[in-house]
C-alpha cells in the first residue's frame, strides 16, 4: 500500500468509496411532548426533585430513537445516579461555599468588593463540571452493546478552559473559535468507543472564517433587538456544523450539511410562545387584580402595598400560581423545540463515513460517576 | 427442534440481532425456547438467558430489545419480528420489573414533598432558633472582622471617610456615649461616625459600629430626634441582629437553594421566597429595636416621639425613593409614630446635647453640600 503514495493525487486507482451512512431519528413528537408535559407537572409538585427522572427520560427517548447504520443507541443512565451525584456534589460544594464566604470576608476587610474575583473559583468548578458531566453521559451511551467512555482529567480541562477563557476575554471574543477547537480537541481525544479513540479535526480558523462577520455585527443586534435571534441561530448552526464535521472516532468520521438558517424557525417559535405566554400571564394578573379589588373593595395600589399584609395575600397566591403555570409551559416549550426538534434537525443532516470501522470493536472503559452532573446542577452550568 | 422450526421463517423476514456486550459485532442469531432462552449463531451457542432474568431495554418502536441481569451487562438481543417478540414477552414474566411504575413515581413525589416540608419547617422554625442561639455565641473577634468587611463596603458605597470636624465629632461621641451607657453596651470596640452622603439613613454593623449618614443629620431638628434613631441602632447591636440576620439569611438562602437545586441561589423563585420569609423576620427585629429605643430614651428621661417624627418626615417627603428603602423597610410611619406617641412623656432628664454642641454636630461634615 505504501508504494501508492508515489502516484500523484487524483490519479490513484481508488476503490469506489462506500456511500456514507445516514443517522435516523425516529422519535415520535407527540410522545415526547407527553413525556415532557408529565415531567414538568411532576417537577412542579416535587419542588424540582423530579428533574433527575425527567432528564433521564428525555435522554432515554432521544438516544433510543437515534439509529446509526440501522442500530439504535441506548442511554443506560438512571435518575438515582443523578440524585446521588447531586447529593455528593452538595457535600463537596457546601464546605467550599462556606470557605468562600469566610475568605470573602477577609478580602472585603482589605478592600471593598475585593472578593468579586473569587467567582473565578466557581467558574473553574463549572468547567470541571462540564467535562465530568459529558463523561457521565458518554459512559451511559451504548451502541451495539459497546459503551463510549472518556479518560483525561476534569481539572486539566478546567485549567485549559480558564486560560482560553482569559484569552477570549482579552481579545473581546475573537479567540472564541480557537478556544472551542482546543477544548473540543481535549474532550474528543479523551473520548473512546470501545477500543477506538476519538479525535477532533475541526480547527479554530475554519470556524472563525464561518462566523467572524457575526462577531462584527453583534453590536448591531444590541441596537436592533429583533435581529438577535437571527444572529444567534446563525452562530449556533455554524457552530454545530463545524463541530460535527470535526468529529472522528477511530476511522469513522462525521460530516453535516446543516444549513446556516436551520434554527431560525426553532428560535422564533420559542420566542413566539414566550411572547404569547407572557401576554396570557399579564392578562391573568390584570384579571386577578380586578377580582381582588372587586372582592375586597380596596384600591388597587393598596392591594400591592407592603403595609396591607392581609389584603395582598390572595394577590400573592394568584401571582405565585400564575408564575408556576407560566414556568411550566415555558419549560415544555423549551424542551420540545430546543431539545427534541433541534436534535432531530441536526441529526437529519449528519452523514457517517466508514462506519464499517466500528463493526467489530472490543468493549472497554469503566463507568464514570454522576458527580459532574451533580456539580453542573448545583452550579447551574450547562455544557455539552 | 419444533421451536427452532417456528423461528426459521421469521428469521428470514426480519433478522434477530444479538450483541454480546463484549464486541460491537452484529450477530444474526436463532432463538431456541427450552427451559431458558438459547441464543445461537450458525448453530454455535452464544448465550443462555433464564427467562426470569430477562429485562426489557430501551428500544425504538418495532424492536423488542432485551437485556439479561445475569449475563454481560451490555449484551442486547433485538427482536424485530412481532410474533416472535410476543412469544418471548409471554415467557418472560419479569420483563418490566425494573421500570419506574406509578407507585415509584408516587414514592418520588411523596419523598420530595416530605423533603420540601422539612426544609420549609427548618426555614420557618429551625433557622430562626439557631440564629437566636448562635448569634450571641459568635466570638467578638469574628464579629469584628465581619464588621470591618462591611465597613469597608459601606465606605466604598457612601464615600470616602468619616466626617472629622473636631467640635462636631466631640458632640457626636458625647451623644453616642450617653446612649451607650444607658443601653449597657460594653464599649471595648465600639466606634461611631458620620458619613458624608445625602442619603438619610443610619445603620449598625457587627462588632459595634454605628454610622449616621449626613442626610439624616441634615433632616434632624433636635438632638432627641437623632438620639432616638441612634438608640434604635444600638438596639440592633444589643440584640445581635446583624449576626442573627447573617446566620438567618445565609441559612435560609442555602436551604431554599438546596430545595430548588441551586446552591448559589440565583433563580427568581429563590429570590421571591427568600424576601417574603426574611421581610417578616426583619420586621420582628425592627420592632424589638424600637422597644429598646423607647426604653433607653425613657431611661435618659427623654421622649422617643421626636425620632418617629423624624422618620415620618423622611419617608413622608421621600416615600418611594429607592435610597430610603432601608428605613422604609421598617414597620413604618403610622404604626411606629403611633407607638412612640403613646410612649411620649414630658422630658424629665437633662437635654442630651447643649444647643452649641448640637449646632457643631450639624456642621460635622463642614457646611458645604455633599
Amino acid at each position: 500500500m505504501n508504494n501508492m503514495q508515489w502516484t500523484p493525487i487524483g490519479s490513484e486507482p481508488l476503490p469506489p468509496p462506500l456511500p456514507p451512512t445516514r443517522v435516523d431519528f425516529t422519535g415520535n413528537r407527540p410522545e415526547f411532548r407527553k413525556l415532557v408535559t408529565k415531567g414538568a407537572v411532576l417537577e412542579l409538585v416535587t419542588f424540582g426533585f423530579y428533574r433527575f427522572w425527567l432528564v433521564t427520560d428525555i435522554r432515554r427517548h432521544l438516544w433510543t430513537h437515534t439509529a446509526i447504520d440501522g442500530d439504535a443507541a441506548e442511554y443506560t443512565g438512571r435518575a438515582k445516579e443523578l440524585l446521588v451525584g447531586f447529593l455528593f456534589a452538595l457535600a463537596i460544594l457546601v464546605p467550599i461555599y462556606l470557605a468562600y464566604f469566610l475568605v470573602g470576608i477577609e478580602f472585603e476587610r482589605w478592600q471593598g468588593f475585593a472578593s468579586a474575583p473569587l467567582f473565578l473559583a466557581f467558574y473553574a468548578f463549572g468547567q470541571f463540571a462540564i467535562f465530568r458531566a459529558r463523561r457521565y453521559r458518554l459512559t451511559r451511551t451504548v451502541w451495539r452493546g459497546v459503551r463510549f467512555w472518556m479518560d483525561g482529567s476534569g481539572w486539566a480541562y478546567s485549567l485549559r478552559a480558564m486560560l482560553w477563557g482569559l484569552l477570549v476575554f482579552l481579545t473581546l471574543g475573537l479567540a472564541l473559535p480557537w478556544r472551542e477547537a482546543a477544548l473540543e480537541r481535549y474532550k474528543m481525544q479523551h473520548t473512546h468507543y470501545g477500543d477506538l479513540s476519538g479525535d477532533f479535526e475541526g480547527d479554530g480558523w475554519t470556524f472563525f472564517k464561518r462566523g467572524w462577520w457575526l462577531w462584527l455585527l453583534s453590536p448591531v443586534a444590541l441596537v436592533i433587538f429583533p435581529l438577535a435571534p437571527f444572529f444567534y441561530a446563525e452562530f449556533k448552526a455554524r457552530e454545530w456544523r463545524w463541530w460535527l464535521d470535526g468529529i472522528r472516532i477511530g476511522g469513522v468520521s462525521l460530516s453535516s450539511e446543516l444549513p446556516h438558517d436551520a434554527f431560525y424557525g426553532l428560535y422564533w417559535k420559542v420566542i413566539g410562545w414566550w411572547t404569547l405566554l407572557s401576554m396570557i400571564f399579564a392578562a391573568y394578573l390584570g384579571g386577578a387584580t380586578m377580582l381582588v379589588v372587586r372582592l375586597t373593595g380596596l384600591p388597587a395600589e393598596q392591594v400591592f402595598g407592603p403595609e396591607n399584609g392581609a389584603g395582598s395575600i390572595p394577590m400573592l397566591v394568584a401571582m405565585v400560581v400564575g408564575y408556576f403555570a407560566v414556568a411550566l409551559a415555558v419549560n415544555i416549550v423549551m424542551r420540545v423545540y430546543l431539545q427534541r426538534d433541534l436534535w432531530a434537525k441536526v441529526l437529519e443532516t449528519v452523514e457517517v463515513y466508514n462506519v464499517a470501522a466500528a463493526a467489530d470493536v472490543r468493549g472497554s472503559g469503566q463507568l464514570a460517576s454522576a458527580l459532574g452532573e451533580g456539580f453542573a446542577d448545583g452550579l447551574d452550568v450547562a455544557g455539552f | 427442534m419444533s421451536d427452532v422450526s417456528i423461528e426459521a421463517p421469521a428469521q428470514s423476514a426480519k433478522p434477530t440481532i444479538f450483541f454480546d456486550g463484549v464486541s460491537s459485532r452484529r450477530r444474526q442469531v436463532m432463538l431456541t425456547f427450552s427451559d431458558a432462552l438459547e441464543i445461537a449463531e450458525d448453530g454455535k451457542a452464544l448465550a443462555r438467558w433464564a427467562y426470569a432474568d430477562i429485562r426489557r431495554a430501551d428500544g425504538p418502536a418495532g424492536v423488542l430489545r432485551l437485556a439479561c441481569t445475569t449475563g454481560s451487562p451490555l449484551a442486547r438481543l433485538e427482536i424485530r419480528d412481532a410474533a416472535l417478540a410476543a412469544d418471548v414477552t409471554a415467557r418472560c414474566l419479569h420483563l418490566d420489573d425494573h421500570q419506574t411504575t406509578r407507585r415509584g413515581i408516587a414514592k418520588i413525589v411523596g419523598w420530595s414533598v416530605a423533603a420540601a416540608v422539612s426544609i420549609v419547617c427548618v426555614v420557618l422554625f429551625g433557622v430562626p432558633l439557631a440564629a437566636d442561639r448562635l448569634a450571641p455565641l459568635v466570638p467578638k473577634p469574628v464579629e469584628r472582622r465581619i464588621g470591618d468587611a462591611a465597613e469597608v463596603q459601606m465606605k466604598t458605597i457612601f464615600g470616602r471617610s468619616v466626617c472629622e470636624d473636631p467640635a462636631g465629632k466631640a458632640a457626636f461621641i458625647k451623644l453616642v456615649n450617653r446612649l451607650r451607657d444607658a443601653a449597657g453596651l460594653d464599649d471595648d470596640s465600639m466606634t461611631a461616625g458620620v458619613l458624608p452622603t445625602s442619603v438619610p439613613n443610619a445603620f449598625a454593623l457587627p462588632g459595634g459600629k454605628v454610622f449616621v449618614l449626613k442626610g439624616l443629620l441634615d433632616k434632624a431638628e433636635s438632638p432627641d430626634e437623632l438620639a432616638g434613631i441612634l438608640a434604635h441602632e444600638l438596639g440592633h447591636l444589643k440584640h445581635y441582629d446583624n449576626m442573627r440576620g447573617l446566620i438567618y439569611n445565609g441559612g435560609t438562602s442555602f436551604l431554599i437553594g438546596l430545595l430548588f437545586g441551586d446552591v448559589t441561589g440565583s433563580s427568581a423563585v429563590i429570590f421571591a421566597s427568600r424576601s417574603v420569609v426574611e421581610a417578616s423576620y426583619s420586621r420582628e427585629a425592627e420592632t424589638a429595636a424600637d422597644t429598646f429605643a423607647i426604653e433607653i430614651m425613657h431611661k435618659l428621661g427623654r421622649s422617643p416621639k421626636p425620632a418617629a417624627e423624624l422618620m415620618f418626615r423622611i419617608t413622608g417627603k421621600e416615600g418611594g425613593s429607592t435610597l430610603t428603602t432601608i428605613l422604609a423597610s421598617h414597620p413604618l410611619t403610622e404604626d411606629r409614630l403611633a407607638r412612640m406617641t403613646r410612649e411620649d412623656r414630658p422630658a424629665s432628664g437633662p437635654p442630651l446635647l447643649t444647643d452649641k454642641e448640637w449646632q457643631s454636630l450639624k456642621l460635622v461634615c463642614g457646611s458645604g453640600k455633599v
